[in-house]
């Protein structure tokens, strides 16, 4: 039977004795070995528009694929409107439009997302693990570093809870065929403490999903 | 320099003030990232990575916490998405970096038992694990990891008491350790 004082004494003990866990090597830290790492790599990163253009090109093609959808719906619902400030509000809807898709692409990637994650998580408490998940996990992982390149990353918490889904998505990616209770453990143990699907919902517009995304079901 | 006058000087892009803010938290960082990785390149790839993100974002910091609690929540972070990714911590042969007496001269605690915290320490979940590192070996509060990995401090003390229950059985050869 463990008493109070078992406990104290166990913890002093515990604590002393992981001093040695992971110490940190003696002597100074290499401050100016990883300060030079930093302004190269920021440097390199400044200097890299080219490399940032591949998944905006994707994006790019997107966005006009969408403009060229949403003018021809404009033309098409409001042709019997004219007027002369029409071409001024054409310009603002353009703009508008412009973020209208990151939001749309963003809402439809969530919205798989959370389908997703619940299931998974419904499957692993039924004790399921289903070969399918990994290969998803992949595609959804794909679309996350995606969003995470785009405009729609720009609001900080958005960009957290992507950073937040793209680690499930990663461990998910990784599962074996075979039933693996320790790391599926840990999966559901992250999205517990990150709180990923009261997040993932709360950022979730009420309301239908507006466009049928890429690949689903 | 008071820390907000240096954080408005980051800001507006001073380079000094930059290396300033970077010289009164890298210890810090890298201790921690260190701890949680147990790897010199690890942590002084976290390291960099941290104050990188941490330059790029720091517009978004508000001040409703300490500048260096908003570095250690950048700081795990980034330890704990990239020791998912390279997955060392799975791999990692603890009893052989062990074997190669690191750091050398006495040690508080016995080789064997050395390895056997080590291991049990490494089998922890890792929420309990990041919990038990920054509290009982780094001496975090509850309410820094709370902030740092965005739960409650009810979540933290509850996973830090989990963690030692583990490491209690896990370690339960050892008792005579503690109990006299």
């Amino acid at each position: 039977m463990m008493t109070g004082n078992d406990d104290t004494k166990f913890e002093t003990w515990l604590q002393d004795a992981a001093k040695t866990y992971n110490e940190p090597p003696t002597g100074t830290v290499p401050r100016e070995q990883i300060w030079a790492r930093i302004e190269t790599e920021r440097a390199r990163r400044r200097a890299r528009p080219v490399i940032v253009l591949r998944p905006w090109l994707r994006w790019g093609l997107a966005a006009a694929a969408v403009l060229v959808l949403g003018i021809g719906i404009g033309r098409w619902t409001a042709h019997e409107q004219t007027g002369g400030a029409g071409a001024a509000i054409a310009r603002a809807d353009s703009a508008a439009s412009s973020d209208l898709v990151y939001q749309i692409a963003a809402t439809q990637y969530l919205s798989r997302t959370e389908t997703f994650l619940a299931g998974f998580r419904a499957d692993l408490r039924a004790g399921r693990t289903e070969a399918r998940f990994p290969g998803q996990a992949r595609d959804l992982l794909t679309t996350t570093r995606l969003l995470l390149d785009s405009p729609a990353a720009d609001d900080p918490r958005m960009r957290a809870l992507l950073e937040d889904l793209e680690l499930v998505l990663v461990q998910i990616s990784q599962l074996g065929t075979e039933r693996d209770t320790r790391n599926t453990d840990l999966i559901t143990q992250d999205m517990d403490q990150r709180n990923v699907l009261p997040k993932l919902r709360s950022a979730i517009p009420a309301g239908p999903v507006p466009v049928r995304t890429q690949g689903a079901t | 320099m008071d820390e907000r006058d240096l954080i408005n000087r980051v800001r507006a892009g001073d380079g000094i003030a930059e290396r300033a803010l970077y010289d009164a938290h890298v210890d810090r960082v890298y201790r921690l990232a260190y701890r949680l990785a147990g790897d010199d390149a690890l942590a002084q790839d976290f390291t960099q990575e941290t104050f990188i993100r941490a330059f790029e974002k720091l517009d978004t910091f508000r001040g409703d916490s300490a500048l260096s609690t908003w570095l250690h929540t950048i700081t795990t972070t980034v330890v704990l998405n990239g020791l998912r990714k390279v997955k060392r911590f799975h791999t990692r042969e603890a009893d052989l970096e062990m074997a190669d007496g690191v750091g050398g001269g006495r040690r508080e605690a016995e080789p064997d038992l050395k390895v056997r915290l080590q291991q049990a320490i490494d089998a922890l979940p890792q929420g309990y694990r990041t919990v038990f590192v920054m509290h009982d070996i780094e001496g975090f509060t509850h309410e820094e990891i709370g902030v740092a990995l965005g739960v409650e401090t009810g979540t933290s003390k509850a996973q830090l008491s989990r963690a030692r229950a583990k490491l209690r059985e896990s370690l339960a050869d050892f008792a005579g350790e503690w109990v006299t």
